[in-house]
């Protein structure tokens, strides 16, 4: 007992709050991201239409990057140059729904099909992969660890290939490219022996790391140092991660954001490692009146989520922060329109090439 | 098992008979395997198992009256009430992970180590889906309108549905009026996986004595969603013919699980134990590992002469 208590005061210090976070003002997260060079894409649904757009890293001038009344563009990925966006696309309703995989330039043009029947895709840090998880049946199911194997796309030749554990990989969701290439880190539930795990997969080879921190959804830090996920379903945590190791284990929870109102999930990283995105808004199960829309856990890719918006808060400082009770300079809020704003994804200004 | 379907063929095959004499001279050959259908849906009056066009195994329960809930259990057993029910089929055992697997759709179980283990941490919402798979498999009308938010059950429809928590405890007590059906609780290690015996798992369904009717793992192994919202309230005014559970009521509607799991208690595998459970459904990951499910399909006259072709050798 007295053992657990000295434990649970150690892990209090050690995630205990760090200086108040900037207030609105010169330097604040608002004046920060409004001069950030970056840029952030998103699902929203507008117009019984699932779209992606385009805006600001302070959430100004979005753009509709897709506009296609007939199709729902869904889970918007960034290639770590920041010159293309894949992303998922349904048409149909219900179980006959097709989920296909595309990409596209930044600016929303040059639109390619990857493949049919496949979801939740992610970039190799060279920029010229594109990972993706084969439907697990022909038969659509919203739920997002409905795969089975892992294929990688390349974008030069348009030939697929498996990757080379495929036939072990069953039930990941959200995957993600170390900056490093060497791991893959996904989530599993209810397969390859683990009820629930954020796993590291080796990505050129057989080995699979638990890393043992309770959750979901996790994202690596473009600079190779971190990773974020969800604990639960109001809480995302940062925490370190030695990638370079043969064996990583992620160290104690740096940064911890809470909203216990609200759900918060989809955490994405800015190109710099310096900020966080999150989608937040209340519980539901999504409103079947709405096209292109399916029912389920609201945070779910393709299920209407009331009233959801985007938020963004510093990854600098480490600490506890409360957005029920957080100073309005601590986090800001990207979008206010409600429209089920999820699934952001950071861009960097993609180099131009040289003349 | 052996000795029970020995019992239930032979009770059909005289119910066969006597309603073949009961039609007199319009009654064709019995030499001709179509002769006796017309008079089969009067002849069937005892629990029968069937194999449906999908191979599941089921068991037809006939139509009847009995006393429903208890009133020296917990308040919400209370008052016992006399409930008249419609024939049904009821599937012999707990949806299985294989049988999941065939209907595809994501296993979200926490033990798949036995594709014949019961499906567990299945939503309220997966459970409805599975039953509008099957019937796709089977060519009947689903009864879940997926196109709205809770699945509205069409209990008209022909295909597979959730039982209400009527027929599942006719089906559970299989004519006793008990506590159990077997009789004394000290048999229940017999007929049921529960916290003396499982070693806090799931196990293969159908290893355990079935109960009269011919039903497995009734009492124990998961416990089984059924159709009804869960109100502790509703036997006080439910209806006595085909009740159906009282209304959703908001955000924080709980379903009802009828019989005990792995986990449970040997008082909360008892017969007439309710319990009221979230759905689950708006958690992206259901963790609640002892719940499960099986089916049924509300079976009336005009059916009944198919029921022969399907009957379990």
């Amino acid at each position: 007992m007295k053992r657990s208590f000295l434990y649970c005061c150690l892990i209090t210090a050690a995630i205990a709050p760090g200086p108040n976070y900037a207030a609105s003002e010169p330097g604040s997260l608002r004046e920060q991201l409004k001069a950030s060079p970056f840029k952030i894409v998103y699902e929203s649904y507008v117009n019984d239409n699932w779209e992606l757009f385009l805006m600001n890293a302070d959430g100004s001038e979005p753009v509709n990057l897709t506009h296609t009344p007939k199709e729902h563009e869904l889970y918007p990925q960034v290639s770590p140059d920041g010159a293309k966006i894949c992303f998922v696309s349904d048409r149909g309703e219900g179980r006959e729904t097709i989920r296909s995989l595309y990409y596209m330039d930044s600016d929303g043009k040059n639109r390619k099909k990857v493949t049919d029947s496949a979801r939740e895709p992610f970039w190799g840090p060279d920029s010229k992969t594109i990972g993706y998880l084969p439907q697990e049946y022909s038969k659509f199911n919203v739920i997002d660890y409905s795969t089975k194997g892992m294929t990688f796309y390349d974008l030069a030749t348009g030939q697929s290939q498996p990757h080379p554990n495929s036939g072990n990989l069953h039930h990941l969701y959200n995957p993600c490219f170390a900056p490093n290439g060497k791991w893959i880190a996904a989530t599993v539930h209810a397969g390859m022996g683990v009820d629930h795990a954020i796993l590291l997969i080796e990505a050129h080879g057989n080995k699979i790391i638990n890393l043992k921190i309770p959750g979901c959804r996790p994202c690596l830090s473009p600079d190779g140092k971190q990773i974020a996920w969800g604990p639960g379903d109001h809480e995302i945590a940062a925490a370190p991660i030695d990638l370079d190791s043969e064996e990583p284990k992620v160290g104690q929870k740096r940064v911890r954001i809470l909203d216990e109102k609200l759900k918060i999930y989809h955490v994405d990283w800015s190109p710099d490692s310096q900020f966080l995105s999150i989608s937040r808004g209340p519980e539901s199960e999504g409103d079947l009146s709405k096209p292109g829309t399916h029912h389920a856990a609201c945070e779910i890719v393709g299920v209407y989520a009331k009233d959801w918006n985007l938020c963004a808060v510093s990854a600098q400082r480490d600490g506890v922060l409360d957005l029920n009770t957080a100073a309005a300079g601590d986090f800001l809020m990207l979008t206010t329109n409600r429209c089920s704003n999820k699934e952001s994804a950071w861009i960097r200004p993609p180099r131009k090439e040289k003349e | 098992m052996a000795r029970m379907t020995f019992r239930l063929a032979v009770s059909v095959a005289l119910a066969l008979f006597s309603s073949c004499s009961r039609t007199g001279s319009d009654a064709p050959a019995e030499t001709q395997p179509d002769t006796t259908r017309g008079s089969f849906s009067a002849a069937i009056t005892e629990p029968a198992e069937i194999v449906t066009k999908s191979g599941v195994e089921m068991v037809f329960i006939p139509d009847g009256e009995f006393v429903m809930g208890s009133d020296k259990g917990n308040p919400d057993e209370a008052p016992a009430h006399k409930v008249k029910l419609g024939s049904f089929l009821i599937d012999q055992y707990e949806v299985t992970h294989e049988m999941f697997a065939k209907a595809q759709l994501p296993n979200p179980s926490h033990w798949q180590d036995h594709p014949k283990k019961p499906v567990e941490r299945v939503r309220w919402r997966d459970a409805k889906l599975y039953c509008n798979e099957r019937s796709l498999l089977e060519g009947l009308q689903p009864c879940y309108d997926e196109k709205t938010q809770g699945l509205v059950c069409n209990f008209e429809a022909g295909g597979y549905r959730l039982p209400t928590e009527a027929e599942w405890e006719y089906a559970c007590r299989a004519g006793a009026s008990g506590e159990y059906d077997f009789g004394p609780a000290n048999k229940l290690r017999e007929h049921s996986w529960f916290e003396e015996n499982a070693q806090e798992r799931t196990h293969p369904v159908g290893q355990k004595k079935p109960n009269r009717w011919g039903l497995h793992d009734m009492y124990g192994n998961v416990s089984e969603w059924c159709e009804d919202v869960y109100s502790p309230a509703y036997y006080k005014n439910s209806p006595s013919q085909d009740p159906r559970g009282p209304a959703a009521v908001g955000k924080d509607t709980k379903s009802t699980l009828r019989g005990g799991s792995w986990k449970s208690s040997a008082n909360m595998c008892r017969a007439t134990f309710r319990q009221g459970q979230r759905t689950g459904d708006a958690d992206a990951c259901f963790y609640t590992d002892f719940c499960g499910f099986r089916c049924v399909r509300r079976m009336a006259a005009e059916g009944l002469p198919k029921l022969r072709s399907q009957l379990k050798p």
